[in-house]
């Protein structure tokens, strides 16, 4: 098997790959190679398609404005074009060697390996599943999505995925889910969460006002998923009932850590948090994160920035 | 150089789903019995779980008219997706039974049987662990129970054996039985595979298709009669086996067969993700009570960890009889740390619940000539099927002979494997093995967290049964089934499939009509569609 040497290898191309990109190219380091598995660079924001009708979420700090996910993430590819850095995409790292600092890559051509100096982990977060949540069984009907679903096939398709959606979850993601529906043409969604009050903030929930007024149930115990084949309605252990044809979970982001924690390096469980050294160092030498692989809920540009200066960090160590 | 997905010989069977207009291509619509040829069938399987599909696959090593038909939309979608994967040796069975004949044949039968059908089964061993001084005490009649089934190799392992073997189980456990032969399996592949060359060697195949009732033939001797379908076809038939699992007393009624009861005994599972498998290395079995054989952890097949089931019994025709409760989780949780050690702390990435075919009557009722000559009725298969889905189709094929005075003449050109140039399957990846021939989309990822290609997605929706729901797909090639549950990929995946399929993406269903992906009834909007 062939073994391509970079300096530097980032492992995922959303904000903050292509912030540890940029960064490192700043600081003259090279040459660097970003895999990203999908078609393009741009990460999660790339999915937030600009829509006449459509719900900006993506807050971009240094103009002081709320964009689409794809305006913003447009403007950090083309800084990152700039930068000499190789690009693979298409292209998925199946499996990391941490002490050889070794990644295995499939793409089109197939299994290649890659070795680098240094390891930017940017593999971004994915939403709980139903079942992950503990407090939510029932029936395993169609249209229970995730947030990325409603932005896939409202934004990609112009289809609804539910006309009377249930929200699980109440945070600034859950927000802006119901709000995009909502814009589009759903009724107005019915939001429930275990928490006794929303977990987006005062603010956060005003700007989605305009939007949405979500149906709001705080505190609900247990719940179940009701309806064969699609979803009828939901219903708790205390006796409420939801109707609804489609069920959005949201948030309560899980990082994409699994690739650390298959090679063996330090990860708390159940959780999948990186046990983190200072400047982002993961548990072997020249491995670092940046982005929402970090756990928690960051926002895009945040992410670009943390990435930019993780590169700080690498550079250092290099 | 084979092709991924080319099948040699030919398919000679007919496969069909009975679904409104659009929602899958013209040429696999079922819209009447014309499609099937006007001569009756010599035999209709009424339920295509893994025991119709394997009594399918048995028959169609013979020159019969032979259809399959299922109300489900896919083959092996009902009670057969959703069992612990174990292929048994059966050990634990009741010596002397028909059970225990059938499963001894099955132990005997699996290394050749998954090699010819390419159904992945690994033979990990399983020890049977007690965590009571009672229970300890159980282990000798247990070992000679096991010795009287033939699974001679099954020995007591003291406490300080299991913990060298099984460094994770509990500080509880006393002692074990160790059953070398226990092995894990790939549930949905055997019906799969023995449905693929069923079709292949000319057996039909009608899915989305619920039979209502039996009009009886009234001729004497050989009668033919006539299956009516819910929405009113007629399809008729000389003999009728009624395999419809859950479904079989319904059916029973309908053509007067003797009396028997049958209910669902629901079975919960938990999956952990793929960083639980090294918790174990066998399957760990609890001790059996009168009533189930408790909650198991055992790896599976796919490498993840699975625990369950719960044992719960529900009336028939309860419509909830597949639903998880965060009470049964909570159940198997309790359950599987009884026997291992920090399961709690294992992230969980899907439930899950089937319902076991209890009957009244007993373990593997069979019944030929039940109410009308010709019909047979074969019920409570309950939680061994997939285990003894060949030999159970051996002893029925045999038992038909005799009874039904089925007439056998060999087909000589019939296939009894799967063709190395089936689809690559999700344990044989177009990039290793050296297989020469994949092609630049075998190596595009579309699911990430199984690392599955979209060359892979092209090659199932192309094989025999063609897969035309998600979660047919899901069940041949792993997407949707990773760590994520399709948050990345279940929309690129809705694209791939409408794409190659010419399907609207509107239209996509999770398993049938009814079950449509977005709100229905909505168009999509050419422009918005970006490839
Ligand atoms: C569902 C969801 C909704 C969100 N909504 C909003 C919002 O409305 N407003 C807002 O401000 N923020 C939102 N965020 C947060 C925002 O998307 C993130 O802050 C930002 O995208 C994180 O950047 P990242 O680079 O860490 O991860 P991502 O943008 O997720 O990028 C990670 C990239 O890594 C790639 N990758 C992962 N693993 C591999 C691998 N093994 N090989 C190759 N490539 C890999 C992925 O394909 C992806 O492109 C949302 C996040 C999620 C998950
Ligand atoms: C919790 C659990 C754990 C288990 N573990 C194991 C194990 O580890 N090993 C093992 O070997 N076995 C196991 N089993 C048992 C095994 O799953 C079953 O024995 C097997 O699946 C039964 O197959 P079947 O074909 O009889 O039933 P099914 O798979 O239920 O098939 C019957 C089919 O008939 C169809 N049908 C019903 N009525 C009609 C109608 N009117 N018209 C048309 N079609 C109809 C249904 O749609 C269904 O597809 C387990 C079972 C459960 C529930």
């Amino acid at each position: 098997m062939s073994e391509v040497h970079f300096k530097v290898a980032i492992i995922g191309g959303g904000p903050a790959g292509i912030g540890a990109a940029v960064g490192l190219a700043k600081r003259g380091v090279g040459p660097i190679v970003l895999i990203e598995r999908r078609g393009e660079v741009g990460g999660t924001p790339m999915g937030y398609r600009k829509k006449p009708g459509g719900v900006p979420t993506f807050v971009e700090w240094t103009r002081g404005r709320v964009v689409f996910g794809e305006e913003l993430a447009g403007r950090l590819t083309k800084r990152l074009a700039q930068t000499s850095t190789t690009i693979r995409l298409n292209t998925q790292v199946t499996k990391i060697y941490p002490a050889e600092k070794r990644l295995t890559l499939l793409g089109p051509d197939g299994f290649e390996d890659i070795v680098a100096d240094a390891v930017v982990l940017a593999a971004g977060a994915r939403e709980q599943t139903p079942a992950e949540k503990g407090w939510l069984a029932g029936s395993r009907t169609a249209r229970v999505g995730f947030t990325r679903h409603v932005t896939g096939w409202l934004d990609r398709h112009g289809l609804l995925p539910a006309r009377k959606p249930i929200v699980v979850g109440s945070d600034l993601i859950a927000y802006s889910a119901a709000a995009k529906l909502c814009a589009l043409g759903s009724d107005e969604p019915v939001m429930i969460d275990r928490r006794r009050s929303p977990e987006a903030s005062f603010f956060e929930r005003l700007f989605f006002r305009r939007w949405t007024r979500p149906d709001w149930s705080g505190g609900v115990s247990t719940v179940e998923i009701k309806g064969h084949g699609s979803p009828t309605h939901l219903e708790s252990s205390n006796g409420q009932e939801w109707q609804g044809d489609g069920v959005i979970i949201c948030g309560q982001l899980v990082p994409n850590t699994e690739l650390a924690l298959m090679a063996g390096m330090a990860v708390d469980l159940p959780s999948r948090q990186l046990q983190l050294a200072q400047g982002q160092a993961l548990s072997q030498p020249g491995w670092f994160a940046a982005g929402n692989v970090l756990g928690g809920f960051h926002g895009a540009q945040w992410c670009y920035f943390n990435g930019c200066s993780v590169a700080r960090s690498v550079a250092r160590f290099l | 150089m084979t092709q991924f997905g080319t099948w040699q010989p030919k398919i000679r069977g007919r496969l069909y789903y009975n679904w409104p207009r659009g929602t899958c291509e013209e040429a696999l619509r079922f819209t009447g019995s014309e499609q099937l040829g006007l001569e009756p069938y010599d035999l209709v399987i009424i339920g295509a779980g893994v025991v119709g599909c394997g009594l399918a696959y048995q028959l169609s090593q013979y020159e019969l008219r032979v259809l399959l038909v299922d109300r489900l939309h896919d083959v092996g979608e009902g009670t057969s997706k959703a069992n612990s994967a174990i292929i048994h040796t059966g050990y634990d069975a009741k010596p002397g039974t028909l059970e225990s004949e059938l499963l001894q044949e099955a132990r005997a039968a699996w290394p050749d049987l998954a090699a010819r059908l390419k159904i992945p089964v690994d033979p990990i061993g399983g020890i049977m662990l007690s965590v009571t001084d009672e229970q300890e005490r159980q282990l000798t009649a247990a070992e000679k129970n096991a010795h009287a089934n033939q699974a001679t190799d099954v020995r007591i392992l003291s406490a300080a054996e299991i913990r060298e073997r099984e460094p994770n189980a509990s500080p509880d456990v006393r002692g074990g039985l160790l059953v070398p032969g226990e092995s894990v399996g790939d549930p949905f592949m055997a019906s799969i595979a023995y449905a693929e060359v069923a079709l292949a060697n000319g057996v039909d195949i009608l899915l989305g298709t619920g039979i209502a009732g039996v009009e009886l033939g009234q001729a004497p001797g050989a009668p033919v009669h006539h299956l009516v379908t819910d929405d009113g076809h007629r399809l008729p038939a000389r003999r009728i086996i009624n395999v419809a699992g859950l479904g079989s007393r319904r059916l029973a009624d309908g053509y007067g067969g003797g009396a028997f009861d049958i209910n669902p005994r629901r079975g919960q599972f938990v999956l952990f993700d793929k960083c639980a498998r090294s918790l174990v290395r066998h399957m760990l079995l609890p001790m059996p009570s009168a009533h189930t054989k408790g909650v198991l952890v055992s790896p599976t097949i796919f490498g993840n960890l699975l625990a369950g089931p719960t044992a719960e019994d529900l009336p028939l025709d309860d419509p909830e009889a597949t639903h998880t409760t965060v009470e049964g989780i909570r159940k198997v949780m309790e359950g599987g740390s009884r026997l291992v050690n920090g399961l709690t702390q294992q992230p969980v990435i899907a439930t899950y619940a089937g319902a076991r075919c209890a009957c009244n009557q007993g373990s593997y009722m069979i019944r030929y000539n039940d109410g009308a000559p010709g019909v047979v009725t074969v019920t409570g298969v309950r939680s061994t099927g997939l285990t003894t889905s060949n030999s159970l189709a051996r002893y029925l094929v045999d038992g038909m002979q005799k009874e039904l005075g089925l007439e056998l003449f060999s087909d000589t050109v019939a296939l009894n494997a799967r063709p190395e140039s089936a689809w690559p399957g999700w344990w044989r990846r177009p990039f290793e093995d050296g297989v020469s021939d994949a092609r630049s989309d075998h190596g595009c990822a579309v699911c990430f967290c199984e690392v599955i290609s979209e060359g892979e997605i092209r090659d199932a929706l192309d094989s025999p049964i063609r897969p035309r729901t998600m979660d047919a797909l899901k069940r041949r090639t792993r997407a949707l089934m990773g760590r994520c549950q399709g948050f990345d990929c279940k929309v690129p995946l809705a694209e791939l499939v409408s794409g190659h399929t010419g399907i609207g993406i509107e239209q996509l269903t999770n398993n049938g009509p009814g079950s449509e992906l977005v709100a229905p009834g909505q168009t999509v909007c050419p422009k918005e569609v970006s490839v």
